[in-house]
């Protein structure tokens, strides 16, 4: 049976290079290395890849003389498409090959057997809408603190919580915290699940969804496999769950903070990162916040050494505290508003980092609070 | 082992030509034949060398070395400084840091860290092809052998595989599960693995060992 199909050229460069990379490095499985292309009589190419974890399906329009399903090397196709002119693309398959016609070239490639491809997951049934540029925002903000420690697969992963119309994500790798809500629309009202989802997969669903206006959202837990799926502009990814207990991390954030400072987001970011040029590595930057300034500092003794200060407003007491540098960026830069609150217990417990909207506002964002834990200084 | 010390030129003949101008140098004469010209820096390797089986010819001021391949390094001493002999005896071998006995006895103690309800059967558990690393029950009760590894490769997953296929054949036993663990696990490996059905485990030596500051986390 043959397929034939035509297809423009940039539509099939983008759903196969989307495809692609949710395809295996080493598949245990040689045909999972491939891309299943399915056209069906309606003008639709399907094009799906899986790796028994992660599964990504991409419909476009094509113009499908014969329909049918050919499964070919994923990696290959991509590369292929990815250099083809700007013309129209005809696949015809032809026995055991696929011949690839764009304008002057053409390419052969071997297929693999179709029916010892596995069936990928069905799609869950939806569990509500959030918005694209939302969902990527909160995405970015929890994954910096995400663990990319294997030994402990639990905190690879972003917890998410759905509580009625607020959605609650949070990662941890222990040294730091970042919790997110953000309100979308369920599809029931009483929804109320939990789902951890490993932050890489989950950074690149947001990198390819994100753009969509709304992404849906569909959860199965509970059941034989517990699944996520994301659906978004004719394209659908699962993913199946982390299972495992996600440590009781809400209770860390401290109930009252006594000081708190209040600093330009982006003038702090860039003397974070000025003063950590010396710092060599797990060596703290030092901040001592005094009325009107933050002092930062960082080496000490025979290295280099290197200071700055920053304007601040300062409620509360006088402190000195410690960071590692890039944690405290990592915090810093995931922040959406131009002022950070940085708020205090004391100086060896964890301090919480907050966006606010103006340097005088009353109340800091409280949906995007960043936990981090400080260095302890010798002496 | 003949240690010189001597100021020398050298000259080698061979698949490459080299030449060391005139210097003071180290010659090491091993047991097995080599021939080894060190300078004082470079670390652990030789400035030129040449490797058994090689026959080594001393003649007034210059020493010939050759090999079957018919290459030769020939070395013209100037000046003899030091020139001493040492029965070093037979030499026991590199033994690793023993990481990976630590990492097993350390398993041993914390079998929790595998699943709760864990217990540990024994250690070095005897197969007809040798002792598997840890035999454990896990909560429900089933046998899980453990094989142990610093680095996490292939050939561990073989091992382990080799293993089961025995431990499976007792029917007292089977079904047995199996756990690879290691401080890194390779991808191959862990593919490998998971497509046989062994669970793969990374473990923080530092954790086990229980160096790991708690105070400098949130949890």
């Amino acid at each position: 049976m043959t397929v034939k199909f035509r297809v423009e050229r940039d539509t099939l460069a983008d759903a196969v290079t989307w495809v692609a990379r949710a395809l295996p490095n080493r598949p245990p499985v040689p045909v999972l290395a491939g891309l299943l292309i399915e056209a069906d009589d309606n003008g639709t190419l399907h094009l799906s890849g899986f790796d028994y974890e992660v599964s990504a399906k991409v419909e476009v329009n094509a113009e499908v003389s014969d329909p049918g399903t050919a499964l070919v090397s994923g990696r290959l196709l991509a590369e292929i498409c990815r250099s083809l002119p700007g013309k129209p693309v005809d696949v015809v398959t032809d026995g055991t090959k696929v011949a690839l016609t764009c304008g002057a070239s053409r390419f052969t490639l071997l297929t693999m057997p179709v029916d010892e491809y596995p069936t990928l997951p069905a799609m869950p049934e939806n569990t509500g809408m959030v918005a694209g540029d939302v969902l990527t925002e909160a995405v970015g903000q929890v994954t910096v603190a995400a663990s990319r420690d294997e030994t402990l697969p639990i905190l690879t992963g972003v917890r998410l919580e759905i509580e009625g119309d607020t959605l609650t994500l949070m990662a941890t790798d222990r040294y730091r915290l970042a919790m997110r809500t953000l309100t979308w629309r369920p599809s029931s009202p009483g929804a109320s699940s939990i789902a951890l989802v490993r932050a890489r997969t989950l950074a690149e669903v947001a990198k390819a969804l994100g753009s969509a206006d709304e992404v849906s959202l569909a959860l199965s837990t509970g059941g034989a496999t517990e699944l996520i799926g994301f659906t978004a502009n004719g394209r659908r990814t699962t993913s199946l769950l982390v299972d495992g207990d996600y440590p009781k991390v809400r209770a860390l954030f401290p109930e009252s903070l006594l000081t708190h400072a209040v600093v330009e987001t982006q003038s702090l970011i860039e003397a974070v990162r000025r003063v950590a040029l010396v710092a060599e590595r797990n060596t703290p930057v030092r901040l001592t916040f005094t009325d009107g300034l933050i002092t930062l500092e960082a080496g000490q003794g025979e290295d280099a050494q290197a200071s700055e200060a920053v304007e601040s407003s300062l409620v509360g007491d006088e402190l000195s505290i410690a960071f590692n540098p890039q944690y405290l960026l990592d915090g810093l830069g995931a922040l959406s508003l131009p002022f950070t609150r940085l708020s205090f217990t004391q100086a060896t417990k964890p301090a919480v980092i907050t966006g606010q909207a103006s340097a005088d506002a009353e109340d800091d964002d409280d949906t995007y609070r960043y936990l981090i834990m400080p260095v302890r200084l010798a002496g | 082992m003949r240690l010189v010390i001597a100021r020398c030129s050298v000259d080698y003949a061979g698949r490459l030509t080299a030449h060391l101008p005139t210097a003071v140098r180290l010659l090491l004469v091993k047991a097995d034949g080599s021939v080894l010209v060190h300078s004082d820096g470079g670390s652990y390797k030789p400035l030129n060398w040449m490797s058994p089986p090689c026959r080594l010819e001393e003649s007034d001021g210059e020493w010939r070395v050759v090999n079957k391949a018919g290459e030769e390094l020939r070395i013209t001493l100037d000046e003899v400084l030091h020139d001493s002999t040492h029965d070093l005896g037979i030499d026991p071998g590199l033994t690793k840091d023993g990481v990976e006995a630590h990492l097993q006895e350390l398993l041993a103690e914390h079998v929790h860290t595998l699943g709760n309800g864990w217990r540990l059967v024994r250690r070095e558990y005897p197969t007809p092809i040798g002792p598997v690393d840890l035999m454990c029950r896990d909560a429900d009760g089933i046998s899980v052998a453990v094989e142990v590894k610093r680095r996490g490769e292939i050939d561990g997953v073989e091992q382990l595989t080799r293993y089961l296929d025995l431990l499976n054949r007792d029917p007292l036993l089977a079904p047995v599960r199996g756990v690879f663990a290691a401080q890194v696990i390779k991808q191959q490996a862990r593919v490998l693995a998971e497509d046989r059905g062994i669970r793969c485990v990374t473990l923080d030596y530092d954790a086990l060992r229980g160096i790991d500051d708690p105070t400098a986390r949130l949890f």
